[in-house]
């Protein structure tokens, strides 16, 4: 296994376009409220309420983050009418942020003025017998095996390493390098930094791109993919974010050569 | 503890009549009929059916008559005295009741093989003759589990924990032991847990459903069928520490029958195939009468488990995790007392059921349920952890934290110059190291009676998680979660309205707990 950090340096981006007035990026608490339905997440900044997402299931695009710490909140302000009161934000990021927060601490009783004026992707009890959404695939034998490279994103939390989006995007990796069968995986690791709306820098730990990429190749391993040659290499220097698609930078491009 | 008080008289004669047939073997009290002991030359009938304080649990098994001598799952293989069906017993639902251990103490004079000093008391190196040294067998149907720490990966070496164990509390001497504690020659910990039940294991082991080569909780490599390298639902044990049933049979007999071979393959083979042709639910209610006559609900019924569908979703409308149609939802009075008790009784299951699947609360703090993309809190119910279609176990990778062995919730001795009793659980505290992240429910120091999951895994994020038992027949393998600590199903309940602060109505509890009871 060879591994190494590959130092590249990325061009500043952020001084040269005007900031989006849409963008609101920042941290805070998130606060649920509850409704005749299912629970909102809501989080307020600079004095005003904004909605983030809805209590569906694990197959929601965005999950709802948890009291008890606080969430890296990456979204754009919509004109959509508001939703249990905040303003929706779309699309939206959140990441949770690791160290607990026991001051993140507020369930909001339901208010009959914001009851949802839709029915939800799902109710807070049983489905009708599906996921809410149909963006986990359950990974099946790859349709056609490949002989060309292959690549790979995983994508990551702020701070994040895998988590349990992860099996649905690795699964298909593994299936691919031995449907190929894959001679060597190609991995490289990634951290990025994020700008918030108040100008601040929030810069993921250091090391994190290194520790993402070996990780993974331990994934690999210990599903059983020991036959290919494995090629580590990680990006630890974060690009300069722009606020605007920062959390781009927060993956690990895995490319199965055959 | 008075042990006779175990014997209960149970009021059968009263409601025989609408007792399935073949009839119940009645005789709760400890007759060669209700307790199967080792090397017996016995037949093994396609169905039993045994009392028990609910009513009855049914058996049924797959396949022909058995012939039990020289069966391995029946045989002593070991120098210990013990078979498999030492501790899985069929009046038990495949498992053991705290109420079984006491009455093999009384009968046998506490010289029945279960209690064996390896992890049949309390501590190999207590006096094994002492009632006392089996006080967490008789009193919590508890049976020792041994594990070495740090916790050994695959190849067998080492793993390097994210956590340090320290011993806080030994009441049974065994962590702290010389010879089996941690600081041993070779250091281990020892936790205290319930024997599983030994059937529906198509659905224990099913390959459907959840079942991926990564953990669908955090994305960790799952662990492998040595036989075909497809990963497998990690679903057995409370740890998940025996990918299959044959890596967990070979466990069983070094470990339980303190067996020194390696099983052979035919016994494996023959244990494997018993395992599996065995269907266990409870088949009928003191007052609800059978819960398997013709065009009542599809999911109640040792047979419902044998036609079911394995590794599906029940969390839903269309499947349900037990299916009941509602059959029982309005039954009509005829003014017969009798019928009419008994329609009652139906009537409060069915409404249990919909406590189970519609009546929501906030699910909290709940390592590997709140992390998994609901949120925290989480306005869901019952089965929403409890999902899976006919067992009510997780689809998959089934460990959670719901608080029964980590502190603040787990039951523990209340300690004031008034009580003179002792705790009787050990209790380690775990330091999350600074290299990871702190749990994040519980931060980085957490008190538990039982890692669980991290024994195995080394990871923070796992202190306190157990793999989910199966919902079915718990009416007769009383106490309750893997240690034991809740007595009766009303105490389940009971802990669940405390831990979720759920505030369920008398009524509500009543029926959960009778829902509960007639699976
Ligand atoms: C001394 C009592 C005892 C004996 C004897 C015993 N077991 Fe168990 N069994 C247990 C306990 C305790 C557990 C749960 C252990 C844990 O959760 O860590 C268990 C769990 C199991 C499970 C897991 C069930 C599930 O769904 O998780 C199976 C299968 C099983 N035993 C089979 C066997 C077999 C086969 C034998 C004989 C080779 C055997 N047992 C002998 C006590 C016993
Ligand atoms: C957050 C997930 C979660 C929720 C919600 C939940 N459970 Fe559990 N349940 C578990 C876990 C995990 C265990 C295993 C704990 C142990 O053995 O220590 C368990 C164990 C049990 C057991 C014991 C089974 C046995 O064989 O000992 C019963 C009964 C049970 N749950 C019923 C319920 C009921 C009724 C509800 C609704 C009030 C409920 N559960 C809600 C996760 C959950």
């Amino acid at each position: 296994m060879k591994a190494g950090p590959l130092l590249l340096l990325f061009a500043a981006t952020a001084q040269a376009a005007q900031p989006d007035p849409s963008l609101r990026n920042f941290v805070a608490c998130p606060i649920v409220r509850d409704t005749a339905s299912v629970p909102c997440w809501l989080a307020e900044y600079d004095g005003e309420l904004y909605f983030l997402t809805l209590q569906t299931d694990v197959s929601a695009p965005v999950n709802p983050p948890w009291l008890g710490h606080r969430v890296l909140v990456e979204g754009r302000r919509s004109d959509k009418p508001r939703i249990c009161g905040g303003i929706p934000l779309e699309p939206v990021r959140l990441s949770v942020i690791a160290e607990p927060d026991a001051s993140c601490n507020q369930l909001l009783p339901a208010e009959d003025r914001y009851n949802l004026t839709f029915e939800p992707p799902r109710p807070p009890g049983p489905s009708a017998g599906r996921l809410a959404f149909n963006t986990l695939p359950m990974p099946t034998q790859p349709a056609a095996i490949k002989k060309e490279p292959q690549r790979y994103t995983l994508d990551y939390y702020f701070d994040g390493m895998v988590n349990f989006k992860t099996p649905f995007q690795l699964a298909p990796v593994l299936d691919m390098a031995r449907a190929m069968p894959a001679t060597r995986v190609e991995i490289v690791g990634y951290r990025s930094a994020a700008l918030l709306s108040n100008g601040k820098v929030l810069q993921e730990q250091p090391d994190l791109a290194r520790r993402r990429a070996e990780q993974v190749v331990e994934l690999l391993k210990g599903a059983g993919l020991t036959a290919p040659q494995y090629q580590v290499r990680w990006v630890d220097a974060s690009p300069v974010p722009n606020g605007t698609d920062d959390y781009r930078n927060r993956k690990v491009e895995i490319t199965l050569q055959p | 503890m008075k042990l006779r008080q175990a014997l209960i008289a149970i009021p059968l004669a009263a409601s025989i009549a609408w007792f399935p047939s073949p009839s119940p073997s009645a005789d709760y009290a400890g007759t060669q009929d209700r307790w199967w002991g080792p090397g017996e030359t016995r037949a093994w009938p396609q169905r039993l059916d045994y009392a028990n304080s609910q009513g009855l649990v049914g058996v049924l098994r797959d396949g022909p008559v058995l012939e039990t001598r020289g069966h391995a799952f029946f045989t002593s293989l070991g120098p210990n005295g013990r078979a498999c069906v030492t501790c899985h017993q069929p009046a038990d639902g495949m498992s053991l009741s705290a109420a079984t251990a006491r009455e093999r103490w009384s009968v046998t004079g506490g010289r029945d093989p279960l209690f064996a000093a390896i992890d049949g008391s309390n501590c190999p190196n207590l006096p094994q003759e002492k009632e006392s040294s089996h006080s967490l067998l008789l009193g919590r149907g508890l049976i020792r589990v041994s594990l070495p720490w740090p916790p050994r990966g695959e190849d067998g070496k080492p793993l390097d924990p994210e956590f340090t164990l320290e011993v806080v509390r030994d009441p049974t001497g065994c962590n702290t032991g010389a010879v089996h504690g941690l600081k041993s020659a070779q250091p281990s910990v020892s936790v205290y847990r319930r024997p599983r039940p030994v059937a529906n294991t198509k659905y224990t082991t099913h390959q459907n459903f959840g079942v991926l080569p990564f953990i669908g909780k955090n994305g960790l490599p799952a662990t492998r069928d040595p036989d075909n390298g497809k990963p497998s639902a990690m679903n057995l044990m409370a740890d998940a520490r025996a990918a299959t049933l044959k890596l967990q049979a070979q466990d069983a007999a070094t470990n339980h029958l303190q067996m020194p071979a390696a099983l052979t393959p035919a016994q494996l083979g023959e244990i494997v195939a018993f395992e599996g042709s065995l269907y266990v639910a409870q088949a009928a209610s003191h007052t609800a009468g059978s819960l398997e006559e013709a065009g009542g609900p599809s999911g109640l019924g040792p047979d419902a488990m044998r036609k079911g569908e394995a590794g599906v979703l029940g969390n839903n409308t269309t499947r349900w995790v037990v299916p009941m149609e509602n059959k029982w939802k309005s039954l009509p009075r005829t003014g017969d007392v009798a019928a009419d008790a008994r329609a009652a009784a139906r009537e409060s299951i069915q409404r249990g059921h919909d406590v189970y699947m519609f009546r929501t609360f906030w699910i909290r703090d709940s390592m590997h349920l709140n992390s998994v993309g609901l949120g925290n809190p989480t306005k869901r119910t019952c089965s929403t952890c409890h999902g899976m279609h006919m067992t009510g176990m997780d689809t998959a990778n089934g460990w959670m934290d719901i608080g029964t062995t980590n502190l603040p919730w787990a039951k523990e001795e209340p300690l004031n110059p008034w009580n003179s009793s002792k705790p009787e659980m050990p209790l380690f505290k775990v330091t999350c190291k600074a290299s990871v992240p702190p749990h994040p429910f519980l931060g980085r120091v957490i008190y538990t009676q039982d890692p669980g999951r991290a024994l195995i895994s080394g990871r923070c994020n796992d202190v306190g998680t157990i793999v989910m038992q199966q919902l079915r027949g718990l009416s007769a393998r009383a106490p309750y979660f893997s240690n034991g600590s809740a007595n009766t199903l009303r105490e389940v309940v009971d802990f669940y309205d405390r831990r979720y602060a759920i505030g369920y109505s008398e009524q509500e509890k009543q029926d959960l707990v009778n829902f509960l009871g007639a699976l």
